[in-house]
């Protein structure tokens, strides 16, 4: 396909306008898009269509007009349904999370390199209690790899530690030191 | 009014040129995905509800963002003219996305501009910090102590298992994208840039030329970032982003060297021709200013230009898009006309300092 531009080199960008409420697409080489675009350097790209990536994966929940399959989550807070999420490659609210509960997994691997926890920062207001559990989990990791190391007071002092916040969890933290 | 300052042709402060290698790396950004708890999220909210979300955050920013020491603006996207969103764009402080949303949506900016804080975009709430040079940590305590202080005031959208719930599933989690602006001329002139991107791809990060994955860099500008946000710690997420990019600048100071090295009248040759074209052209489409710009860049950086200030080209990097000419020519401006005014504007910046307006040396 030629640039409609300049007519010249071959297209390799297809631009999609909203003009007057019509949709035009314009194709364009390289450098014609480089002009037509200037340098903005969307921070936000994605490189990949998400929902085509989806959809891909889940060829058989996209059909799932299927009578006798009849089992097509819906979020009851929003509406969506999982061959929606799938059509747009999004969520419309925190409870389909609950609710598309069982393929999520699946989906968050693929995502994320086979991650499907999350194991970064908690809200202080989300309760101290997560945070102290998460905590614990990361100090006996820490202990673990100081005992492989020989590292034997280390480990001492994490198991220690670990102590200490077992019982602040058990107590129900009550002195809010 | 107040607001008018950040449609105004001046730098912001992550366009200054300050920071840990700047010469390659040129700006760091972080961004914070965020929902809110009893709220839908963008893609399945009302309107009214769309209001009531931008309320109840610019309220809370209005209201404490002096904790932090910013004084912050709200903005509220309806009421900008298209000139006004295109010029936010082009500077960094808004996104497309943002402009052509469906729902009321507003941006608030701190008035360094470092900070920019996106409601209704595709989630409730995009914390964005912007740091001049390389410096992933101090953007990222910069994005945390807003992101705790709102949340101090706000409930989020927060699973325990699977962290931050956001609008798409790339991004729950952490919420962070963390990313850095890297300039590297010598790595694509030596065409080494194309093995080290599928290397990187590998290790759940990503690198982008302006057109997205794979494609040739506009101005030899590439950007680098975390696609992971799941399973990783922040610290974690930064420090492998910020190994992988230390690399990366060591792997183009080499290869400025060996180009320096062995072919120094060649590399000097195309620097100056590029210095000179930006300073007396008269027309000057996109594409050939992104390309003189980098090279004019890289001659500042291997010290064969001396008297051109860096920061006037970080500056001139923005300026040069299309909403910003329109705005310095004060009137609506054609492609060709843009290019006279793009290079009327170099002409203009350029000469300032050593050579006068027709391009000639000062005697």
């Amino acid at each position: 396909m030629i640039c409609d531009q300049c007519g010249e080199r071959s297209a390799s960008v297809i631009v999609k306008q909203q003009q007057q409420g019509q949709i035009v697409e314009v194709n364009l080489c390289h450098i014609c898009a480089a002009e037509n675009h200037s340098i903005n350097i969307a921070f936000e790209q994605d490189p990949l269509a998400i929902h085509q990536l989806l959809s891909n994966w889940f060829p058989n929940s996209q059909a799932s007009i299927n009578p006798v399959r009849k089992e097509v989550a819906t979020c009851p807070s929003c509406g969506f349904t999982f061959s929606k999420f799938l059509r747009i490659g999004k969520f419309g609210c925190s409870s389909c999370y609950d609710a598309f509960s069982p393929q999520l997994n699946e989906i968050f691997k693929r995502f994320h390199n086979g991650n499907t926890e999350h194991n970064g920062k908690i809200p202080a207001s989300y309760g101290t209690t997560l945070k102290i559990k998460k905590e614990i989990e990361e100090l006996r990791k820490q202990m673990q790899i100081s005992i492989q190391g020989e590292n034997f007071e280390e480990a001492a002092r994490l198991r220690d530690e670990v102590k200490v916040l077992s019982a602040k969890l058990e107590g129900g933290i009550q002195d809010g030191s | 009014m107040a607001v008018e300052r950040f449609f105004q042709p001046h730098a912001s402060s992550w366009m200054t040129n300050d920071g840990k290698n700047v010469d390659i790396a040129m700006s760091t950004r972080i961004r914070l995905a965020r929902n809110l708890n009893n709220f839908k999220f963008p893609y399945a909210f009302t309107e009214d509800e769309a209001l009531k979300v931008d309320k109840e955050i610019s309220s809370v920013l209005l209201d404490k963002g002096n904790e932090l020491d910013y004084t912050f603006s709200h903005i509220s996207i309806e009421e900008l003219a298209e000139l006004q969103k295109e010029i936010l764009v082009e500077k960094h402080l808004i996104s497309p996305y943002l402009i052509n949303s469906h729902h009321s949506g507003s941006v608030l900016l701190s008035d360094n501009e470092e900070l920019s804080i996106m409601v209704n975009e595709e989630d409730h709430l995009r914390i964005q910090s912007l740091q001049s040079g390389f410096q992933l940590q101090q953007a990222y305590k910069i994005a945390n102590e807003l992101d705790s202080l709102l949340e101090k005031n706000l409930s989020y959208a927060f699973h325990e298992k699977h962290g931050y719930l956001t609008s798409c599933p790339t991004n729950v989690g952490t919420g962070m994208r963390a990313s850095v602006m890297l300039h590297l001329p010598a790595l694509t002139m030596s065409h080494q840039i194309q093995r080290i991107i599928p290397a990187i791809s590998r290790l759940g990060m990503v690198v982008r030329g302006i057109y997205g994955e794979g494609s040739e860099a506009l101005g030899n500008v590439y950007q680098i970032s975390n696609q992971l946000t799941l399973g990783k710690s922040e610290y974690e997420i930064l420090q492998d982003l910020e190994n992988m990019t230390e690399q990366i600048i060591q792997q183009e100071r080499r290869a400025r060297e060996a180009i320096a090295l062995n072919s120094p009248v060649v590399i000097e040759d195309r620097i100056y021709r590029s210095l000179g074209v930006l300073t007396h052209s008269r027309l000057l489409t996109t594409e050939e200013a992104a390309t003189c710009l980098s090279d004019v860049r890289l001659g500042i950086d291997l010290k064969m230009i001396q008297d051109v200030d860096m920061s006037i080209l970080n500056e001139l990097m923005i300026f040069m898009q299309p909403a910003f000419l329109q705005q310095y020519a004060d009137k609506p401006l054609q492609p060709k006309e843009r290019d006279f005014a793009r290079a009327k504007l170099f002409r203009e910046r350029l000469n300032r300092n050593g050579i006068n307006s027709e391009g000639e040396d000062l005697a």
